[in-house]
């Protein structure tokens, strides 16, 4: 038996500002990859949504930094990021990719709505490692931090870019719908297209799904910390939000709602895609709040 | 040879618990309330009649390679020559990023400043030719400090010949503080909170 008598406990590093930034960059990175699936992929019939898409990926991308901004101690002395640079640092890296991203978004917004195709393509081929990387490196900050078990995993940028584009095109099929049915002269909703981003969405979920099951897996047969990580997630404190919420709400039932010919409708698609947006918060605030949740001495 | 490296030497056979390193370093270096560059955590253990408490003194372990200043966005926290692990007041933007990368749990935000803090080995104090103020301030000798490179050293006789060992050493820190029979009870997270249901 052991009781502890005194000990300080650690402050909270992260916490829930940071967790919906990741949110909006996810959701942001997402849409763009969306909206270049027409422009530089040559999926035409994904041009409707292509303005649209480029439009919330760069609105949702202002917002995201504000959530920094509150987070950090110091907010005016932002500038340092671009003075005292450290390159091992994916922070130092992101206050790039965030400077970049969103201008290279207005630039390709800009000669989308201009109709120039040629201009449109080639800053859309720039842009897309660009909003893999804005997302991608949000991952390695978790990575980075090497004792919190559920972080440092070389699945967390991966599992963050696969997240993202799940959210971003939710957004995007929800955005179209709203715009369609109360928005348009007609109030006619484009099916065709909203089942095809419907399939999108539904292939990433399933790939989420597994790279989610393989994370906890490997938790499991981990050490002793990575062990009580897991379990932290399956039957601790965070299991509702983890299991119910994030998988089961958000991912499970969606994806069944978008493959089942029997159960598919548009309405039920836009539910399944609103039921996606909220469980991919969801695992925002879990992988943030669950990550740093036993103290580390 | 006059290479430096700072680092200290814990003889936890001599620790009695008595927290006057922490309350030495709140002093000295003008720590607000609720926050601790330097605290002795405090176990019990066993059954009676056969029972024992633990000591525990942590401070920050002034790592080798450490992960706080390998992710610090703007080099704010940085290592010195002499192997002080230290934060310029100035540069730090507060982002905490180093409070996540830490394995050892010794940063904390200054209630006042809102930039990220920690023990600095008392840097101001080295600088003048003085030793921390809690080894200065133990009661029992235990804390030794000094250059670990100076084989001369009292620290350095200590650590190389007695059985020593550092907190949490599978990260690869390579941290500076070294224990003499250091407990793994009151290292590891499975004991509970007094008082407290599990």
């Amino acid at each position: 038996m052991i009781d502890i008598l005194y000990n300080v406990g650690h402050q909270e590093a992260a916490g829930a500002l940071i967790a919906i930034y990741f949110y909006l960059t996810g959701i942001s990175a997402g849409s763009f990859i969306v909206s270049t699936l027409a422009y530089v992929f040559g999926q035409t019939k994904f041009k409707p949504i292509g303005r649209i898409a480029v439009v919330l990926a760069t609105v949702v991308l202002i917002l995201a930094p504000m959530a920094l901004l509150i987070h950090v101690g110091r907010p005016f002395r932002a500038w340092r990021l671009f003075y005292n640079i450290n390159f091992t640092s994916p922070i130092s890296w992101g206050s790039f990719l965030l400077t970049l991203y969103p201008i290279n978004c207005i630039i390709y917004g800009y000669f989308i709505f201009k109709n120039n195709a040629k201009m449109t393509k080639l800053f859309g081929t720039i842009g897309i490692p660009l909003a893999v990387a804005v997302h991608g490196y949000c991952g390695f900050i978790l990575g980075f931090a090497k004792a919190r078990h559920l972080w440092n995993t070389a699945l967390m940028p991966i599992l963050f870019l696969v997240s993202a584009i799940v959210s971003g095109v939710a957004l995007v099929i929800f955005v179209v719908y709203i715009k369609d049915r109360f928005f348009s002269q007609e109030g006619k909703v484009n099916e065709a297209l909203i089942f095809g981003l419907a399939k999108l969405m539904g292939g990433f979920l399933l790939l989420d799904l597994f790279l989610v099951l393989s994370d906890v897996l490997i938790l499991l047969a981990g050490s002793e910390d990575a062990i009580k990580a897991g379990w932290l997630l399956l039957t601790g404190k965070f299991a509702i939000p983890f299991l119910g919420i994030e998988n089961g709400l958000g991912k499970v039932i969606p994806a069944i709602l978008v493959f089942s010919t029997r159960l598919r409708t548009t309405n039920r698609v836009v539910l399944a895609s609103f039921l996606v947006m909220f469980g991919i918060l969801f695992m925002r605030l879990v992988v943030v709040l669950a990550g740093e949740f036993f103290p580390l001495i | 040879m006059n290479q430096i490296k700072y680092g200290m030497v814990i003889d936890l056979r001599r620790c009695i618990g008595c927290h006057t390193c922490e309350v030495a370093c709140k002093m000295e270096n003008r720590v607000p309330l609720g926050v601790w560059p330097a605290w002795v955590k405090e176990i019990e253990k066993g059954f009676y009649p056969n029972v024992r408490k633990s000591f525990l003194p942590l401070l920050c372990d002034h790592c080798d390679n450490p992960s706080c200043v390998t992710v610090c966005p703007t080099k704010a926290s940085f290592k010195r020559k002499d192997g002080i692990v230290i934060i310029d007041p100035h540069t730090c933007i507060g982002c905490r990023y180093c409070m996540m990368a830490c394995p050892y749990a010794v940063r904390y935000v200054h209630p006042i400043q809102k930039i990220v803090q920690k023990c600095s080995f008392c840097s101001h104090r080295i600088d003048a030719g003085l030793k921390p103020a809690c080894v200065d301030a133990c009661a029992t000798g235990a804390r030794v400090f000094g250059n670990l490179l100076d084989p001369k050293a009292e620290v350095a006789i200590l650590k190389n010949t007695h059985a020593v060992q550092t907190i949490k050493p599978e990260y690869g820190t390579h941290p500076n503080i070294y224990y003499i029979g250091l407990d793994k009870d009151a290292v590891s997270l499975t004991g509970k909170e007094k008082g407290k249901a599990s």
